[in-house]
């Protein structure tokens, strides 16, 4: 069974289509790239399956279960507990060491904390989690981001441009972290990116059009 | 070669003339009588009534007084400080609309209303309710400073940055653990600046609220000039300036501290 299924998924924007009917299944443990031009409505489709906004017709199937049967605190539990976001911008909190920041998603699921240390060891960050985000570089601040999506074991990790902010080089390295510890976390992604080297990294690529989402 | 000078604003320069002209006609219409203000024997009026501040009182047992004094006057101005900070985050948050535009608008009039009024008019109502001494003067503060911290607050909390908080929405935080772990910890720096900064001026504002029979330094002051004992009225002076530097050094080095 798939874990994540979007069926003729639709979305308007001030009678603009911005998705129109997107049916595909993505499954367990796959890594996806969807490209497209800006404005195609990526990041409205990783809003959609996080259950942050409602598509207009359609269904998106997390696990077998319909997320527009979820209110909103069902779904807020949803994303705590089964997803990991991953952003262009980092958002990683300032005022928080590198290991209460990791730790986090830990604490709001009432997990033991001690699984953060060795995901930033995991991430090569050992031995610092008592530095703080304004210590680290645009790509180390990425790592943290990556070892606070997955810490707590989510099913499915969302990407939106995560090297959107990096130089080749780093986006190289970054890339290359989360697809093994996507592997071996067994958790799905879907990345959302402009960038052709990035998009390379995963298992399937697509290609999010006026026709749809297409295998690129 | 040079770029040509920008042209003269006739409507800026018409408008400073107006307001010269305006200041000029205010002072021909007071009855000022310069020639009385400069004259020797003022002067010495003035000589012989700071004469009579030196030397300031200091028997053992009025500097215990004025030391319980310069204690009530303090705490007045810390507790009356500590109280608006609370009733201020307390109304920030609506204030921010954080609760919707419906409770938005009321709370920022409660607030401007709050900091509308002054610290003496407040003293001066509460007196009626609490009676004379330090508890009508801590109200006072604590209901002006109220409408400051939470109008300062509430301009904190709007300008916050939203992509923190967002971010921890997205990754299933609910609304309270997300304020509590992102919004609230950006801005609390700024919003204990602000509190240490309230908190100097109401030392000053504490002393003067003594006066009209708030308790602390202001009401000593005011007994002991009443009754022309003027070294004792310097001594209080004194203890009031001493507190003030005293507060005014700690609380800076605690805003630079926080602000570093």
């Amino acid at each position: 069974m798939s874990l994540l299924e979007l069926r003729a998924v639709r979305k308007t924007y001030g009678g603009r289509t911005v998705l129109g009917g997107i049916s595909h299944a993505f499954a367990a443990g796959e890594f996806a790239a969807i490209m497209g031009e800006s404005g195609v409505g990526k990041s409205t489709l990783l809003n959609l399956i996080a259950g942050l906004d409602a598509p207009d017709s359609g269904a998106i199937l997390f696990d077998g279960q319909d997320l527009g049967t979820l209110d909103d605190r069902a779904a807020t539990l949803l994303r705590r507990r089964r997803m990991g976001f991953i952003f262009q911008a980092f958002h990683i909190l300032p005022h928080l060491t590198l290991e209460q920041n990791v730790a986090l998603p830990l604490l709001l699921n009432g997990l033991p904390l001690d699984a953060a240390a060795p995901m930033l060891e995991a991430v090569g960050l050992g031995g610092r989690g008592a530095d703080f985000p304004r210590q680290l570089s645009g790509g180390e601040m990425q790592r943290v981001a990556i070892a606070r999506a997955l810490v707590h074991r989510p099913a499915l990790v969302l990407a939106d441009e995560p090297t959107g902010n990096l130089d080749p080089e780093t986006a190289e390295h970054i890339l290359t972290l989360l697809r093994s510890e996507l592997r071996r976390n067994h958790a799905c992604a879907v990345m959302v990116t402009h960038s052709h080297a990035a998009a390379e990294k995963a298992d399937k690529t697509f290609v999010l059009g006026a026709s749809g989402l297409q295998t690129g | 070669m040079m770029p040509a000078a920008p042209p003269r604003d006739r409507a800026a320069l018409a408008l400073a003339a107006l307001l010269v002209l305006l200041a000029v006609a205010s002072f021909a219409t007071l009855d000022l009588q310069w020639s009385a203000f400069f004259a020797p024997e003022a002067a010495a009026s003035t000589a012989e009534f700071l004469a009579g501040f030196a030397p300031p009182e200091l028997a053992p047992a009025f500097l215990l007084r004025t030391l319980q004094a310069t204690l009530e006057t303090l705490a007045m101005s810390a507790l009356g400080t500590l109280i608006a900070a609370g009733c201020g985050l307390a109304l920030a948050l609506p204030g921010a609309g954080r609760f919707g535009r419906l409770a938005r608008v009321p709370t920022r009039i409660v607030l401007n209303v709050l900091r509308s009024i002054p610290e003496l008019v407040w003293a001066a109502l509460l007196l009626v309710a609490a009676g004379l001494g330090p508890l009508a003067g801590t109200l006072a503060l604590a209901a002006h400073t109220s409408g400051v911290l939470g109008r300062l607050f509430a301009d904190a909390l709007e300008n916050a940055p939203p992509q923190p908080e967002q971010a921890l929405r997205t990754n299933g935080a609910g609304a309270l653990a997300a304020f509590f772990y992102a919004t609230l910890p950006l801005t609390l720096p700024q919003m204990l600046s602000y509190t240490l900064y309230r908190w100097e001026n109401n030392i000053r504002a504490a002393a003067v609220l003594g006066v009209v029979g708030a308790g602390g330094l202001g009401q000593m002051l005011k007994y002991h000039l009443s009754l022309f004992q003027m070294p004792s009225a310097a001594t209080a002076i004194l203890a009031t300036l001493l507190l003030v530097a005293l507060v005014d050094a700690l609380s800076f080095a605690v805003r630079r501290w926080l602000t570093r």
